[in-house]
C-alpha cells in the first residue's frame, strides 16, 4: 500500500474535517494575497506617477503643490512660457494645463468619480509635444507621435475608453463640446490610462481656462543640471516654482515610505495570524488522531513512515487549500484594486498576472504547504512520544 | 522460550501516589504453546501484556525475547519486532477507520516491505480463514464486533508473527462469537505453530490453553 494512497484515502474518508481544513487554509491565504496585493498594486500606482517628467524641471506657480504628476492649486498665464523659454540653457518649455476629477460626458450621460483615486485627468498640452509626457507609449490606430492633433481631437487612456465603451473614432462630449477619439493609449500605468489628452486651447476653451496654465515641463540643454536651471528659472521669472526631478521626490517619498511601513507591518500581521490559522487547524486534525497514530505505532509502523504520512496529509492539504485560496484571492484582488487602486481593471483575467504576480502567489502557496506540513509533523512528533497505551485509551 | 519475563514490575505513578500493576512477575512462554492469563479486572494482565508485547517498558525486571533483552533494544528494533514477530489483538479491535478490511490487513505487510501481490495473496487467504473473504471491500464501520475482531486476528498474523498476544479478546463479543474467536486463535496455534498469550477473565478459555496462570493484584499465581 503506498504511502501516498494512505494519506490521500485519510483525507477523502474524514470529508467534514478535511473540507474545514481547506477551507481555514484557503481563507488565510485569500486574505494574505488579496490584501498584500491589492496594498502593493496602490502603492506602486502611487509611486508610479512619480517616475513622469525624469530629468526635466516642472515649473509651476510659487505658492502650488505638486505631487504626482499633478500640479494643485494656482494658475500661470500662459505667457509666461516665452520667459521661461528665455532662460540660458533651457531646450525646450511645454505648458500644459492639468485638470482633475472633471466629469466625462458621453453622449449626454455622466459617469462618476472613482472611490479614492480620480476618474479622469486632462492634459491640455501645446500641440505635437506630447513626448515628455507619454513616451513611447503604443497608441492604438496611431502610433506616436501623431499629427497635431486638430482643435476637436482627443486621445483617451485605456480605462476610460474601456470603462465607457468607446473606441477610435467615437465621438464623446464634454461640457457641450463635441470631441472625436482618435486615439486610445495602449497602457496599463495607473496615471496614462486614465488622460484625456487635448490640445492646450481646446482644454482652456472646454474648462474655460482661456490662456491659462498649472504647469511648464522644461527640458535642460545638454551638459546643465537640473538644479542649475532651476535656480536659474526661480530667479529669472517672477512667482515661479521651479522643481528637479530630486525635489518632486522629496514631497511624496517620506509619505510612500510611511505607507510602505504599514503596508509591510499589515502584511506581516496578516501571515503571522494566518500562520497561526494554518497551524491550529492542523494541530487540531492530528491531535484528534491521536488513537490511529497509537494503532500505527502499535503494529510497529516505522516513527519515519507515520511522520511521512501525516506530512504527506498536511502538504496535500495544504497545496491544495493553497491553490482554492490564491484562485478566491486573485478574484478577490482584482475586484478590490478595480475598486480602490489606480490600475484599470475591465477585463479581469487579461490583468491577472499583472495584479496578482506569479511570483508573490508561487510564494505564498510554497509558504502555506511549509506551514501545514510543519504544523502537522510537530504535533505528531509529540504525539508519538507519548505512551502508546494512553494513546489507545484516548477517544480519538 | 520465546518470551521469559524476570521479577518484572511495573509501577504507575499519579501524581504523588503509585499504583503497582505488577510485582515481579516472572513467566515463560514456550514456543508453539497457548497460554492464558486469567484474572479480574484491575488484576495487571492488560500491563503484563503491553510489557510483553514491547508497547511499554518495565520500571523494573527483564523481558527476554527469544533470549535477547528487551530492555536492550533501541525504539527502531522495538517497532521492527512489534512489526514482524508480534501480533497484538486489542480488546477494542483499534482498527483503522479510513481503511477497508483487506487494507486494514494489508498495512503491516506493507510497513514490512513485503511485495504488493504477496500482500494481496495472503490477506485474502487471511481474510478466508477469519470467514470474512466476502468484505474485503467494506470498512470497519459496516461490521459487526465479532467481524471487526476477525479482522483484528487476521491483521495480527500478516507478518506470520511467532508470538500472538490478544488482550480480552472476547470482553466485546457474545458468547457464540467469542467462542468462534477463541477457536480461531487455537486453530493458529495448533496449525501454524504461533504462540498464543490471551489474557481474559472468560473461563471458556482455559479449555483450550496448554497452560493457565492467575494474576491477582499484579502477582501471579501458577
Amino acid at each position: 500500500m503506498h504511502l501516498t494512497l494512505l494519506s490521500f484515502r485519510s483525507l477523502t474518508r474524514r470529508k467534514v474535517r478535511t473540507t474545514l481544513c481547506l477551507l481555514g487554509i484557503a481563507l488565510a491565504v485569500t486574505v494574505i494575497l488579496s490584501v498584500g496585493t491589492t496594498t502593493m498594486m496602490y502603492t506602486a500606482a502611487l509611486r508610479e506617477m512619480n517616475t513622469f517628467f525624469q530629468g526635466e524641471v516642472v515649473v509651476v506657480p510659487r505658492g502650488s503643490l505638486f505631487i504626482q504628476a499633478l500640479p494643485i492649486g494656482g494658475l500661470l498665464p500662459e505667457q509666461i512660457v516665452e520667459e521661461v523659454e528665455g532662460v540660458e540653457d533651457v531646450k525646450e518649455a511645454v505648458p500644459i494645463l492639468v485638470l482633475v476629477n472633471l466629469l466625462l460626458m458621453e453622449g449626454g450621460g455622466e459617469i462618476g468619480l472613482s472611490p479614492l483615486v480620480p476618474m479622469n485627468i486632462t492634459y491640455g498640452i501645446a500641440d505635437g509635444r506630447w513626448k515628455p509626457l507619454v513616451g513611447s507609449t503604443p497608441l492604438k490606430a496611431e502610433m506616436w507621435p501623431i499629427p497635431n492633433l486638430s482643435e476637436d481631437e482627443v486621445i483617451l487612456g485605456r480605462y476610460l475608453a474601456e470603462r465607457n465603451n468607446l473606441t477610435v473614432g467615437s465621438e464623446i462630449k464634454i461640457r457641450e463640446y463635441p470631441l472625436k477619439i482618435i486615439g486610445i493609449l495602449e497602457t496599463s500605468s495607473g496615471f496614462l490610462t486614465r488622460l484625456i489628452i487635448m490640445p492646450l486651447e481646446m482644454a482652456q476653451k472646454v474648462y474655460g481656462y482661456h490662456m491659462l496654465i498649472n504647469m511648464i515641463v522644461v527640458k535642460p540643454e545638454e551638459g546643465t543640471s537640473e538644479e542649475e536651471l532651476a535656480d536659474s528659472i526661480e530667479s529669472e521669472v517672477q512667482g515661479v516654482r521651479a522643481l528637479t526631478t530630486e525635489a518632486r521626490g522629496e514631497l511624496t517619498e517620506p509619505v510612500f515610505r510611511d505607507v510602505e511601513l504599514w503596508n509591510l507591518g499589515l502584511r506581516t500581521t496578516l501571515y503571522l495570524i494566518s500562520i497561526v490559522l494554518v497551524a491550529t487547524v492542523t494541530t487540531i486534525n492530528i491531535s484528534e488522531r491521536r488513537k490511529e497514530l497509537a494503532t500505527l505505532d502499535a503494529i510497529g509502523a516505522p516513527k519515519g513512515f507515520i511522520l511521512r504520512m501525516v506530512t504527506t496529509e498536511g502538504a496535500l492539504i495544504g497545496l491544495l487549500g493553497g491553490l482554492v485560496g490564491i484562485l478566491i484571492g486573485s478574484i478577490v484582488s482584482v475586484l478590490l484594486v478595480s475598486r480602490y487602486a489606480i490600475v484599470p481593471v475591465t477585463t479581469i483575467f487579461r490583468d491577472l498576472l499583472n495584479i496578482v504576480q506569479p511570483r508573490i502567489a508561487l510564494e505564498i502557496l510554497a509558504s502555506t504547504v511549509a506551514v501545514s506540513v510543519a504544523a502537522s509533523a510537530l504535533p505528531t512528533l509529540l504525539a508519538l512520544r507519548t505512551n502508546i497505551i494512553e494513546a489507545l485509551r484516548s477517544e480519538h | 522460550m520465546i518470551v521469559k519475563t524476570i521479577n518484572l514490575t511495573r509501577i504507575y505513578r499519579v501524581g504523588s501516589s503509585e499504583i503497582r500493576a505488577l510485582r515481579g512477575v516472572n513467566l515463560g512462554l514456550e514456543e508453539g504453546t497457548f497460554t492464558t492469563i486469567l484474572g479480574p479486572s484491575g488484576s495487571g494482565k492488560s500491563t503484563l501484556l503491553h510489557l510483553i508485547g514491547l508497547l511499554d517498558h518495565p520500571t523494573s525486571g527483564k523481558i527476554l525475547f527469544r533470549g535477547r533483552d528487551a530492555s536492550l533494544l533501541n525504539d527502531r528494533e522495538r517497532r521492527r519486532l512489534r512489526l514482524t514477530s508480534i501480533g497484538f489483538i486489542f480488546q477494542t479491535f483499534n482498527l483503522l477507520s479510513t481503511l477497508t478490511i483487506l487494507e486494514n490487513v494489508e498495512l503491516p505487510m506493507a510497513l514490512a516491505g513485503i511485495n504488493p501481490s504477496e500482500q494481496r495473496r495472503k490477506t485474502v487467504r487471511l481474510l478466508e480463514e477469519v470467514g470474512l473473504g466476502d468484505r474485503l471491500h467494506h470498512r470497519p464501520s459496516e461490521l459487526s464486533v465479532g467481524e471487526m475482531q476477525r479482522v483484528a486476528v487476521a491483521r495480527a498474523l500478516a507478518n506470520s508473527p511467532t508470538l500472538l498476544i490478544a488482550d480480552e479478546p472476547t470482553g466485546e463479543l457474545d458468547s457464540r462469537t467469542g467462542q468462534e474467536v477463541l477457536d480461531l486463535l487455537s486453530r493458529f496455534c495448533r496449525e501454524e505453530g504461533v504462540t498464543v498469550l490471551v489474557a481474559s477473565h472468560d473461563e471458556r478459555v482455559m479449555k483450550i490453553s496448554d497452560r493457565a496462570y492467575r494474576l491477582l493484584d499484579g502477582v501471579l499465581q501458577g
